[in-house]
């Protein structure tokens, strides 16, 4: 009875939709609003403006600075949530506590290709990390890819010696490297131009710009990498 | 022909998704779900969009999926 | 219609994936699954926006040395990297909050925890 209701309520919303989406102009041509009006100029003056010849990470960084600078935060504040939800809380408190589970032996065949694999998937993550400004990719693809990483080693040899590859006493500087990156750059734009992530418009101060960028790209990427493998460690916590 | 190609795509994405939300095995459904998003990655790297496609391949195979897999095995597996 | 939706069928797609994830939130009682429908919600979201800047034969918009126009529409993708990176961290959340309620309630059906207090 639920579902039936639900599955007609959902029709209901379908329809409209369509009718609303079947006016769109056609998928693919070149003659939209935002082909012919929008992105022209971007394309055209970004890599001169902004600093970098991938037009995406020119947008991301420097055109829509703000968002990035909030998506970090976003990021770091569900790190913030989930050590809120997760750590604190004794082990015998509720019905299902405290019960020993089994672990499974590593595969070898996981382990060796881990063991086997992990140097050239880290030099991979670098070069997208750094590369991000000429070549699809970027600052979070390639934090994303450290995390995995990060992740996979846990699982192969265990958490204790995993955790080597995040420092200790550097974990916490680590895990908010994005936001206060990110902050860094903005103060300095706001000392050197006059506002809050400020990038020179200079055309001789173009090193300047690509510099800047490249900087944030690093620091999104090692405290994105570092975020996602502090939540897998949380969360998988016995 | 590119067009054949991503008319199976999208008819594949559908099928993952349904099939992803009728399994009642929840193992079964995130190993699903990571299909959908691998499908998603292809669409988009197939349409000239790579940095979406790159972003979606690390996080939803790399991250998504593996937090799933831990939320599983600290739950339950199978839904009733 | 009928003829204008097949040439935006990429669009009917997200539509029908919305709703698919739509459906799935509402009526299965397990919270794991309805995060897996909230989680083809937002994808479908995210394929809806960068078809809205693709173009036929597009390039990828990097302006190198080899590239030749047309290229894709770059403002779309930018937004949607950003929804990315928000959609992990909703899912992180999420499935933590629930491992928490597992730990205290002992299950994580919606009925059951309905009628539990």
């Amino acid at each position: 009875m639920k579902r039936a209701l639900t599955a007609a309520l959902l029709v209901l919303l379908a329809l409209p939709l369509l009718y609303a989406v079947a006016q769109l102009p056609p998928h693919g041509s070149a003659s939209s609003p935002p082909y012919t009006h929008v992105s022209p100029r971007y394309l055209e003056r970004g890599p001169v403006e902004a600093g970098a010849e991938n037009v995406v990470t020119d947008v991301i960084l420097n055109y829509r600075g703000f968002d990035t600078n909030g998506e970090v935060t976003v990021i770091f504040t569900a790190l913030a949530a989930v050590l809120a939800v997760l750590l604190g809380v004794r082990k015998d408190a509720g019905p299902v506590a405290g019960e020993p589970r089994a672990m499974s032996p590593v595969s070898p065949v996981v382990s060796f290709v881990v063991r086997l694999l992990a140097p050239f998937v880290a030099l991979f993550a670098i070069y997208v990390i750094l590369n991000g400004h000429v070549s699809p990719g970027g600052g979070f693809q390639g934090g994303a890819i450290i995390g995995a990483l990060v992740i996979v080693t846990t699982v192969i040899v265990g958490r204790s010696q995993a955790e080597a590859l995040v420092p200790a006493r550097a974990r916490r500087l680590l895990q908010a490297a994005a936001p206060l990156t990110f902050v860094c750059i903005g103060i300095a734009g706001l000392l050197m131009f006059g506002d809050y992530l400020a990038f020179p418009r200079v055309a001789d101060l173009a090193w300047l710009r690509t510099a800047w960028l490249i900087a944030i790209e690093m620091g999104i990427g090692v405290g994105g990498a570092a975020i996602i493998a502090t939540i897998f460690w949380t969360m998988g916590d016995e | 022909m590119s067009h054949a190609f991503d008319l199976t795509l999208l008819l594949l994405l559908t099928a993952s998704a349904l099939a992803a939300i009728r399994t009642k095995d929840l193992l079964g459904a995130v190993v699903i779900f990571s299909t959908y998003s691998l499908l998603l990655c292809l669409i988009w790297q197939h349409r000239g969009a790579p940095d979406v496609a790159m972003t979606e391949a690390a996080v939803g195979a790399g991250v998504t999926t593996v937090l799933f897999l831990v939320a599983i095995g600290k739950t339950v597996r199978r839904e009733r | 219609m009928l003829g204008l939706l097949w040439t935006n069928i990429d669009y009917a797609a997200s539509v029908g994936l919305f709703c698919i994830g739509l459906y799935c939130v509402i009526t299965k009682n397990n919270l794991i699954k309805k995060f897996i429908g909230l989680n083809i919600m937002e994808s479908a979201i995210f394929a809806f926006v960068v078809a809205l800047g693709v173009v036929d034969g597009g390039d990828a918009p990097i302006m190198g040395a080899g590239a030749r126009p047309p290229f894709t529409n770059p403002i779309p993708q930018a937004l949607i990297l950003t929804g990315i990176v928000v959609a992990v961290s909703t899912t992180a959340l999420a499935l933590s909050l629930i491992i928490r309620i597992y730990r205290q309630c002992g299950t994580i059906e919606a009925d059951e925890l309905r009628e539990m207090e």
